[in-house]
């Protein structure tokens, strides 16, 4: 980049080295003559320490010839040119969260389980959406993880009945029911942007219910499964409850994973260690619509290597300073 | 310029406040002993003189001691030799240089010899070449050597070699006459050896060595820990200070001094000749008086 500075780095170490040849006339006069001094220079002990001298001294000349190479090199501003392709993660994630009564001992651990997955995910948007009789959006699709997670701690802060949480829950009930499972997930459905056409994101439902209905919804909750495998949503379902008498497909605990895996998503219990990073996996693997944008070359500074080196001139550098100290 | 001589006498004066007047005279006078029977005078007898050169029986008739003088005594030739090459040029151990010293101790000595009326010569040079002056007396004469001394020795100078000197004394000076020597430390060698037996056959010498500046810290008259930068008059270059600040160098040099010195005095006691040495100018006039009493004993 600046690669003009080498040039003039070169002509000053040339200028330095001239500098230094150069015998200096005018030195001889502070110091005193003296005859034999053969008788001193010529002593095995004095050629070993000049020996000793002029290896330190080469070292400190290198030392500094790679250091002034190594800072010119890094003042130059070296740069890597590297194609990417950058790929945007094209996932949005509605949390979508039962507040019924019926949920109220397990809501606390699957906000926990939220700020899990909230954690796991890394560019995609999420969203948190509670619902009673009544669906609340509690925060949009957002990539904010730091608003989300202040909401996420509001949210356990709420169920765990701490003083002054308490409007949290405000306008989930209507009084037209309780747990109504299937307007809850439709209405996670609807906190999606519209788009004409197919969307450009893949979505995802991350549904917290025991699918005990409690009243008459507007939709049930096969509909809203229709819809959202129409509007092509992947619905996963954590169950805090799992509390099916057997297996039949009549049970709540089977309706909803029914529901679920209709919409190419899955179910869990909450206490299955699989939930989250089967979720995690589930949704990534929705990568259909991971965009990759245009080539591009990015133009790095690399000055690592030769401050690196500059480095290490300047400790052997200072190294030989102290051992040719006068 | 203050005349050389001039210097030399003060200093002579202060040296004879601190001593008795007049030893350094008496001391000089019997240099040159019992080398003939002619007698030719008698004079006062001055300390510092021999003792077996008293008259006694003159004494007795004086009521004083009085010294006899012989004929060979009267007119002596003093053969001042001395380097004038670039070492001269050099510092002392005193720090002052080389020269400084080296004038003062022959402006002494050809000052001695003047006052008891020898005549002085001059052989002085480097490995350039070598000078001689005529012995021949005179205050006047007396400075022009000094003077030429003075002038000789400087850093431009050729390099030093005093054997060069000794060889022309020993080539081109006829007769028996008293050689003193003025030099640095010189090394001692075979051939130097034989060149100084050579001469002490022929001549009476006494030989001042002016020592050379330290060169490690530690060396005489130098603090311990460091030591002045320096330049060797040998081709200008520095000597790294530091180096020689290390303790193997310094003893080394210390070893090497010592030999040299031992291999010096060896070599001159071999050959017979009475070496003295000096540190510095304030020095001279007591190395001299010094040498003299000991060239007397060693008779």
């Amino acid at each position: 980049m600046w690669w003009w500075l080498l040039p003039p780095a070169a002509v000053a170490a040339g200028a330095a080295w001239w500098a230094a040849k150069r015998t200096d006339s005018t030195a001889n006069a502070r110091r005193r003559p003296v005859a034999h001094a053969d008788r001193l220079t010529l002593l095995p002990e004095y050629q070993a320490a000049l020996r000793r001298h002029r290896r330190w001294l080469a070292a400190a000349l290198l030392a500094c010839a790679a250091l002034l190479a190594s800072t010119a090199v890094a003042a130059a501003r070296p740069v890597g040119v590297t194609t990417t392709r950058p790929e945007q993660h094209n996932r949005d994630i509605m949390l979508c969260l039962d507040t019924s009564g019926s949920m109220s001992s397990s809501d606390a651990a699957v906000v926990d389980v939220f700020a899990e997955l909230a954690a796991e995910f890394d560019g995609e948007r999420i969203g948190l959406t509670i619902f009673d009789s009544t669906a609340i959006q509690v925060f949009p699709l957002t990539d904010d993880y730091h608003y989300a997670r202040e909401q996420l701690k509001l949210a356990r802060d709420a169920f765990d009945g701490k003083p002054g949480s308490s409007g949290f829950l405000d306008g989930t009930w209507s009084g037209r029911g309780s747990s109504l499972i299937g307007d809850g997930l439709a209405s996670c459905l609807n906190s999606f942007p519209r788009t004409a056409g197919q969307p450009q994101r893949s979505r995802s439902v991350v549904l917290a219910t025991d699918n005990f209905l409690s009243g008459e919804p507007i939709m049930t909750l096969g509909e809203a499964a229709a819809l959202a495998r129409h509007r092509a949503v992947h619905v996963y379902a954590l169950n805090p409850g799992d509390l099916d008498y057997g297996s039949g497909p009549d049970q709540p605990g089977a309706q909803l994973r029914a529901a679920a895996e209709s919409t190419g998503g899955a179910y869990y219990a909450l206490d299955n260690p699989e939930a989250v990073t089967g979720v995690v996996r589930g949704v990534e693997e929705t990568e259909k619509t991971a965009l990759s944008g245009a080539p591009r070359a990015v133009v790095s500074d690399e000055p690592g290597l030769p401050l690196a080196a500059a480095l290490l001139s300047g400790l052997v550098l200072a190294v030989a300073g102290w051992r040719l100290r006068p | 310029m203050t005349s050389l001589l001039q210097r030399v006498k003060s200093d002579m004066a202060i040296f004879a406040h601190r001593k008795a007047r007049g030893m350094l005279d008496g001391e000089y006078g019997s240099v040159f002993r019992g080398r003939s029977l002619d007698f030719d005078d008698l004079r006062a007898y001055i300390p510092g003189d021999e003792v077996r050169d008293i008259d006694w029986k003159a004494s007795a008739r004086h009521g004083s001691p009085l010294i006899r003088r012989y004929v060979a005594v009267r007119r002596q030739t003093v053969i001042l030799v001395t380097d004038t090459g670039r070492n001269m040029a050099a510092a002392a151990r005193g720090g002052e240089t080389k020269k400084d010293i080296a004038v003062m101790a022959l402006g002494v000595m050809g000052y001695l010899a003047h006052r008891h009326g020898d005549v002085v010569g001059l052989v002085a040079g480097d490995s350039g070449g070598t000078t001689a002056l005529p012995a021949k007396g005179g205050e006047a004469h007396l400075e022009r050597l000094l003077r030429r001394v003075d002038s000789a020795a400087t850093l431009d100078a050729a390099p030093s070699r005093i054997e060069d000197q000794l060889e022309h004394v020993a080539r081109t000076i006829k007769g028996r006459n008293l050689l003193f020597v003025v030099a640095d430390e010189v090394a001692a060698s075979p051939a130097t050896s034989q060149l100084l037996r050579r001469l002490q056959a022929q001549h009476e010498i006494l030989w001042l060595t002016v020592r050379d500046a330290g060169l490690v810290p530690g060396a005489p008259l130098l603090p311990p820990d460091q030591v002045p930068d320096s330049y060797s008059v040998s081709g200008s270059y520095p000597l790294l200070a530091h180096l020689a600040r290390d303790p193997a160098v310094a003893s080394a040099y210390a070893t090497a001094v010592a030999a040299r010195d031992a291999g010096r005095k060896a070599m001159l006691r071999q050959a017979g000749i009475t070496e003295g040495e000096v540190a510095g100018s304030r020095d001279v006039v007591t190395a001299l008086f010094a040498l003299l009493e000991r060239h007397r004993r060693a008779g």
